[in-house]
């Protein structure tokens, strides 16, 4: 007896869980998004680092189904966004950058109805809340949130149908250390488990600390795409300042660093005097993008 | 259509919606308007002061007071009960007949008559009772009217009565405000807040939420409808036929209220909106309350369709096959609302595509 196995398109585990190829959209006359291609693994986090206007927010938007590309693609977990939309909302876990919630109903309420249009009827919600730090206030109004405990009440609702691709539009955009912390815990946690997460960001801090891979984009276009230490090393100038107590007095120097001609500038800058303190200064993604785009974050 | 996330919206606003203090105030405003108009034009359709009469003796006063037909009088047995009744406003007023009363008077001993009234009756049931009362009087002491008092209510009359004029305008007021501006500003609620854009997030789609907030404008506004109806006992006439006028009604109101939520990009345009545009809704009720413009131009208006059935069903106890044509045109203006609203609501999901 012969068994063959057959593989269907919901049982198929892509490569790729998000991919994006040539994807343009305008607003009016101004166009938005020209030719944005990327890809993200189950599992990775992607951080989209821009400044306002970049173009961040429309490409997220056409990634969950919101928008229709003018032209291109987007596939996500194999299935056509625009095509295929409820096969993709239904494995999708959106975090948007405005506090859409609720204000008369509680947190509990939030994630028992978005769990409904997901169609399912068993959810953890005090588990969901106890992840987000919301265990003790779910029952609570969400018009007496604060800022924070809104954004993580907006973390646990794009988690509550325990997504496989999950989009965040500057999700610690805002708030306080410990929740800021708090949210990206629970991002990590999410992508650990398989998840592929994209998150836009204009914090370059977070995007470094959390991504493990960032997008510079800008001007509707992806300047570069890799890991943050690749693009450090690859584009930022790093720097070693040393410090020397010559004649009781101390001197500073600070030597570019790009090769042997720097360790010999260093082992110069060491020879005569008190060696009293040497720091290696790396390049920040700030400074990366400023250098390939021409202008700030902010 | 995803039919679990259509009534999962839909159990959502009408949980959340009363905690709303517009929406709430939505709901209450009909009711608090019928309240207004009876307070001030008197209960619509009930329209004789309800009298109570203690006799301890056998008074001819009882005898012609029950024979009037300008008052709804019964006998009550003590004086005990007669206030109680009238306390609970159970009677308009009561009367107290002393043993030997018609003796007293003919005897031109001024006897006291005490007459109580509710604090709740209507000043112009007071006024009727105590006319009614005096002029009755009269055969007690055996002699005649020098006149006869006719009781004629102004502008009425078999045709047009205060009934017809002013029930228009309350059904109206109701499928308006509970069935057209509450789904109307729900929507606009969600697309300010960016919740709309939540709930396209998940599997439901714009045509979920749509539906959702139709079928709540659809059920608030035949609930007020009905208990608007009810409040002033006009909750009569065949009900096949006012049940099919009402589902119509709400079923108009519901569809103008999405076509406002849609168009309207936040609360302010909405109230804008409806401002400007209510006149055409409201304009039918005009025309029954003057009823001597021409009527023909009522028929401009799409409320026209579903309100002539109503006020005939309830006022002249029309049948279904009566009104059926004016529902059919009201459902075929429902239809045209409907391909407009599924027009306009293309922008409620931003740019589809480029340009």
């Amino acid at each position: 007896m012969t068994v063959t196995a057959v593989s269907t398109t919901s049982q198929r585990k892509p490569a790729e869980a998000i991919v994006v190829d040539d994807v343009h959209f305008s607003y009016g006359k101004r166009p938005a998004v020209r030719g944005i291609s990327f890809a993200v693994a189950p599992g990775e986090i992607l951080g989209f680092l821009g400044p306002n206007g970049a173009g961040k927010s429309t490409t997220i938007k056409m990634l969950i189904g919101q928008y229709r590309p003018e032209r291109g693609s987007i596939r996500v977990l194999g299935h056509d966004v625009v095509r295929e939309r409820e096969a993709v909302q239904s494995r999708l876990g959106v975090c948007f950058e405005e506090k859409n919630l609720y204000p008369t109903m509680s947190g509990v309420e939030h994630l028992r109805f978005f769990a409904r249009l997901h169609g399912l009827r068993e959810v953890d919600v005090d588990g969901l809340l106890g992840r987000v730090g919301l265990a003790t206030r779910g029952r609570d109004r969400v018009a007496g949130y604060s800022k924070g405990m809104r954004q993580r009440l907006m973390i646990a609702r794009a988690l509550v149908n325990d997504p496989d691709v999950l989009v965040l539009d500057e999700p610690s955009d805002g708030l306080d250390p410990v929740s800021a912390q708090t949210i990206r815990g629970v991002i990590r946690e999410q992508a650990e488990k398989g998840a592929a997460v994209i998150l836009t960001t204009h914090d370059m801090w977070e995007a470094d600390a959390l991504s493990d891979r960032v997008a510079f984009i800008n001007d509707g276009r992806i300047y570069a795409i890799d890991t943050p230490e690749s693009l450090k090393l690859a584009h930022g100038k790093r720097s070693v300042r040393v410090r020397m107590r010559r004649n009781g007095e101390i001197e500073e120097r600070v030597i570019e660093w790009s090769g042997e001609s720097s360790a010999a500038a260093l082992a110069e800058a060491t020879s005569d005097g008190e060696l009293v303190t040497v720091h290696t200064e790396e390049a920040t993604l700030e400074a990366v993008f400023i250098e390939m785009t021409g202008r700030g974050l902010s | 259509m995803n039919f679990g996330a259509m009534l999962t919206i839909l159990r959502k606003d009408l949980a959340v919606g009363p905690r709303s203090p517009l929406l709430a105030w939505g709901l209450l405003l009909p009711i608090l308007w019928t309240v207004l108009l009876q307070g001030v034009f008197g209960s619509l359709f009930d329209t004789r002061p309800r009298l109570g009469v203690v006799d301890e003796g056998t008074s001819a006063l009882t005898e012609a007071l029950m024979g009037s037909s300008d008052l709804d009088v019964r006998l009550v047995g003590d004086g005990e009960t007669l206030l109680q009744l009238v306390r609970g406003h159970d009677l308009d007023a009561g009367l107290l007949l002393a043993p030997g009363f018609d003796e007293s008077v003919r005897a031109g001993e001024l006897p006291l008559l005490p007459l109580y009234v509710s604090g709740d009756s209507l000043a112009s049931d007071r006024v009727l009772v105590s006319m009614t009362t005096l002029d009755l009087l009269r055969t007690v002491e055996g002699r005649t009217s020098p006149v006869t008092v006719s009781l004629v209510g102004a502008g009425e009359g078999p045709e047009q009565s205060l009934i017809e004029r002013l029930l228009p305008l309350v059904v109206l007021v109701a499928l308006l405000v509970a069935g057209m501006f509450i789904p109307a500003f729900s929507l606009v609620e969600e697309r300010e807040r960016n919740t709309l854009d939540a709930l396209l997030a998940t599997p439901a789609r714009l045509a979920d939420v749509l539906v959702a907030k139709a079928v709540l404008g659809f059920v608030l506004g035949l609930v007020v409808a009905v208990a608007t109806l009810a409040l002033n006992g006009a909750l009569v006439g065949q009900p096949p036929a006012l049940l099919a006028s009402l589902l119509v009604g709400a079923l108009m109101a519901a569809i103008t209220g999405l076509l406002f939520g849609t168009l309207a990009k936040d609360s302010t345009t909405l109230f804008t909106l409806a401002k400007s545009i209510n006149i055409l809704l409201v304009a039918p009720v005009l025309f029954y309350l003057f009823p001597d413009w021409p009527q023909w131009i009522a028929r401009i208006f799409p409320t026209y369709w579903f309100l002539d059935p109503i006020v005939a069903v309830t006022g002249r106890g029309a049948g279904l096959s009566e009104v059926g044509g004016h529902l059919l045109v009201a459902l075929a203006w429902c239809v045209a609302l409907a391909l407009v609203v599924a027009f306009a609501s293309r922008r409620l999901q931003g740019p589809r595509t480029a340009g």
